[in-house]
């Protein structure tokens, strides 16, 4: 169980009121708006609590405006954890006034049922591939609708014409494994980027890793980003499950939020095997880095890349030095540092699809950073990120590639070792 | 409360983008640094002096408050909207406007954070000296109307001392330039030292003009551990007899020490009496020399452990113990009332011991930390807000430490300003005659009170209440 609100009050008084997290909250300097900044926050929890307002639709909207990203708690002198605070409201608030249709059926069927996802994926598919997407697009129809609908449907990823779990055998083995591992592919490398999957099982294959892809369903995230607590519960439950049965040394993760949720497990349910589960997740780069010896293929990487830091990486699991040496071990290649490496991009999960504007113009400021550092590649560890890093940077026209770091890592084996 | 045509009008000024109405909204903009909040009736946030202009006209014409605000930093309640009315955020206008690089000058907005302003002149080898604490979030308005410190001021003095020229909007709606870029100008009234301090009361600052200078070349850092206050506070004096000005020269009591080392765990000395960090600039011969005769000095006034920063990364170190002290004094108690008395260098020791009897006398948890080089000390009373009766004696501690701040010749704030928390101690330093003059000014330049009231003169004789309330 997560705590209630009422339980965070302790939490709330240490907030000291000083105002430090205005300097480092991505959206407050979009927006230059107290109400969006952790201070405000709190604050008005802190009101609901002794009673004096309500969880109105404007409370509502304010703390669904948080990124999750971390940054004021990092910063914070006090160390107030914003973010257990705002997302114990958003459960008060969901518990309340309920959670959008939509949003229900997504957690509490769609997600729960992966042969209905898979359908979902599939349709989305045919509406990207059979021409519909291109009619519908020049139809103007969506324009028509709404301006912001048209955006939006353009910030969808392409989806992948099989999903990566339909791709790969559930047993990969390798000469002369040294350790055995379980990987969760996580929902958007399954459907959107089958690519970074199979770098992946590449890269841990020619380091000596043994890999088993259990069944395994959304890691919960979006529920409990979206107050839906009881969804959450019961996915990380049958994850748990799976991958229990999976005997593994370790649980890789490629993607930030997910691995991110995986070790809350042991929070979100407090029993053994949730404890036992949680402590074996390990990022794809930390495992890397930490637990076996990496070794790097031969083939020159010739270019100049930058690296974004994840919120749910660097702050939420605190690697960050892990994937910086992965990337300067890549033959070839210039690695080039860029200003604010670790300020969010304003992916936050659906919060570029609730709040478009808001989340591209925090994006155009992390494009901005990648485009001086004169980099042509930009790598991370999240596909989320992946998927706004991309988008922005075309809206920017900008040249520059995006890439997880597992598939740079595995262009220096494309020729042979 | 403001009637809804009025809102319309303000709405029409500002745009509809840029008003906050809902409750919600609404009470994010009623508190600050301080433990108090109230609710505006509403928040404007205009991006232009023409748009404050109107606003303040509309204040004049249908009688309500405006309060205004920047970051919302402030440590004394001089944003705080007590009488309700609009608070006029002005974190919109945050525009660097010019950096003269022949003139040392920068024009501002006052939006600007302040650090943002010390970045982009340090860029170009300049130096913008005051660093309140606040300073990576405050605005640089903010900073003016309040005249905000901060540690460099023993050497480079205070936000008042960067201030060269002004544009105001006056509480009837006129706007008034005051100075410029000239080091020079005696030209009637200096109207740039009125407004400045002047926390809100008097005219809403638009521009900015900030005297900069070069850049020191380096910077050296000491920390010095002394087994008893008395000692650090005489070292202080053989300093400045010396004839070295150090940049900075801040202290910790005992209390504080353990506190941040409790909190942080760097190996401070938890058995000291108290800690002298001092630091040096300038060219580096000449702070070579410096801090080789501070360090002898340390010694000779009694520390028993001097230690020199001989990189950036020990500086850091030395820096993370001061800047976790308001974090960590909050472990003794919860609610921290941060007061800001100073007092002539000399009467530091004097001071210390009266603060540390007050303290006892109402059984308070007391400690001390400051810029001891200017005799700017925090004394922070650690309590508990929801405590009634512990608060009481907290109030009747902190009239008496003014009151013996006042008799040693000192001030009851160095750099917080007086706002509502130290409005009722006023008169203690100005008398009757001083309060007289400033209530003259405040009622001859707004006679309708339209700005920021209830500030400054919250004693017994109040500047005129509002009309709508």
């Amino acid at each position: 169980m997560m705590e209630s609100l009422a339980t965070t009050s302790d939490f709330l008084k240490q907030c000291s009121r000083c105002g430090g997290c205005q300097a480092v909250c991505p959206l407050y300097a979009e927006t230059l708006a107290e109400p969006y900044v952790a201070r405000g926050k709190i604050f008005l929890i802190k009101n609901y609590l002794d009673g004096k307002i309500e969880l109105s639709p404007k409370m509502k909207e304010i703390m669904s405006l948080c990124l999750l990203c971390k940054a004021c708690v990092e910063n914070c002198p006090n160390q107030v954890p914003v973010d257990r605070l705002v997302l114990a409201a958003r459960r008060e608030i969901a518990r309340e006034r309920g959670i959008s249709f939509v949003k229900k059926n997504v957690f509490q069927h769609l997600l729960q049922n992966n042969g209905n996802l898979s359908l979902a994926a599939r349709m989305g598919y045919l509406y990207q591939h059979s021409g519909v997407q291109s009619v519908v697009r020049k139809s103007g129809l969506l324009e028509l609708i709404s301006p912001d609908l048209a955006k939006k449907e353009r910030l969808l990823p392409r989806v992948a014409r099989r999903p990566f779990r339909s791709q790969a055998p559930k047993l990969i083995t390798c000469s002369r494994p040294k350790i055995r591992v379980a990987y969760y592919t996580g929902c958007l490398t399954n459907y959107v980027y089958p690519g970074t999957g199979l770098a992946v099982l590449d890269v841990l294959g020619r380091n000596g890793a043994e890999v088993v892809i259990p069944d395994q369903w959304c890691c919960g995230i979006p529920a409990l980003a979206s107050g839906d607590e009881a969804s959450a519960v019961a996915l990380a439950g049958r994850n748990i499950e799976t991958f229990q049965m999976a005997g593994v040394d370790a649980i890789i993760t490629d993607c930030a939020s997910c691995g991110s949720m995986l070790h809350d497990y042991a929070d979100l349910i407090e029993t053994s095997e949730a404890r036992s589960f949680a402590d074996k997740v390990m990022d794809f780069s930390r495992f890397l880095d930490d637990a076996i010896d990496f070794q790097p293929g031969d083939t020159e990487v010739p270019l100049a890349a930058t690296y974004h830091d994840p919120c749910h990486l660097r702050r939420g699991q605190g690697v960050y030095t892990a994937p910086r040496k992965l990337i300067r071990a890549v033959p070839g290649l210039e690695f080039k540092e860029m200003n604010e490496a670790d300020r969010c991009c304003g992916a936050a999960g659906s919060f570029n699809l609730t709040y478009y504007d808001l989340s591209t113009r925090i994006g155009k400021r992390k494009a901005e950073y990648i485009r001086k550092t004169g980099a042509g590649l930009v790598v991370t560890g999240c596909p989320s990120c992946i998927m706004q890093l991309d988008h922005v940077l075309r809206l920017e026209q900008s040249p520059v590639q995006v890439m997880h770091l597992a598939e740079l890592l595995s262009m220096s084996y494309v020729n042979g070792k | 409360m403001i009637p809804p045509s009025v809102i319309k009008e303000i709405t029409r000024i500002v745009g509809e983008d840029n008003i906050f109405v809902s409750l919600e909204e609404r009470m994010c903009y009623g508190y600050d640094g301080t433990p108090n909040a109230f609710v505006p009736d509403l928040v404007a946030r205009p991006g232009s002096t023409e748009e404050i202009q109107a606003i303040v006209r509309l204040a004049n014409k249908h009688l309500f408050p405006i309060v205004p605000r920047g970051a919302g930093t402030g440590l004394s309640g001089g944003s705080l909207p007590v009488e309700n009315g609009v608070v006029l955020d002005l974190t919109r206008m945050n525009r660097i406007l010019e950096i003269d690089e022949e003139n040392l000058v920068a024009v501002v907005e006052p939006g600007v954070v302040t650090y943002a302003i010390q970045q982009e002149v340090e860029r170009r080898g300049l130096f913008y000296p005051p660093d309140p604490a606040s300073l990576k979030t405050s605005t640089i308005g903010g900073n003016v109307a309040e005249c905000a410190g901060g540690p460099r001021a023993f050497k480079y003095g205070v936000t008042r001392d960067y201030v060269l020229g002004l544009e105001v909007v006056t509480p009837w709606g006129d706007l008034v330039k005051t100075g410029g870029k000239t080091v020079k100008s005696v030209t009637g009234y200096d109207l740039t030292r009125l407004y400045t301090g002047s926390e809100g009361t008097l005219g809403i600052i638009t521009r900015i003009y900030l005297r900069l200078i070069p850049k020191p070349q380096s910077i050296r850092t000491m920390m010095a551990v002394f087994p008893r206050l008395e000692d650090a506070t005489r070292t202080v004096t053989l300093i400045v007899r010396r004839g070295i000005i150090p940049a900075t020269l801040e202290l910790m009591d005992d209390r504080t020490i353990q506190c941040v080392e409790n909190y942080l765990h760097l190996g401070l000395p938890v058995d000291a009496g108290a800690i002298l960090i001092i630091e040096v600039d300038g060219a580096p011969e000449l702070i070579e020399g410096q801090s080789g005769q501070i360090v002898d000095l340390c010694r000779e006034g009694g520390a028993r452990e001097v230690r020199v920063a001989a990189s950036e990364q020990e500086r850091d170190e030395i820096w993370a113990a001061r800047r976790a002290v308001s974090a960590a004094v909050v472990q003794i108690k919860p609610t921290k009332i941060s007061e800001d008395i100073s007092v002539p260098r000399s009467q530091i020791p004097n001071m210390a011991g009266k603060l540390r009897e007050i303290a006892d006398r109402y059984g308070l948890n007391l400690v001390i930390f400051g810029h001891a080089g200017d005799g700017n000390l925090h004394p922070n009373i650690l309590c508990d807000q929801s405590d009634q009766e512990e608060m009481e004696r907290v109030e009747k501690a902190v009239g008496e430490l003014f009151q013996a701040a006042v008799e040693l010749g000192g001030t009851l704030s160095g750099e917080h300003g007086i706002g509502t928390m130290k409005a009722p101690y006023l008169k203690l330093e100005t008398g009757e005659s001083g309060y007289a003059v400033m209530l003259a000014l405040k009622q001859a330049l707004d006679p309708n009170n339209i700005l920021n009231p209830g500030k400054i003169f919250r004693g017994e004789h109040d500047g005129k209440p509002c009309h709508n309330k």
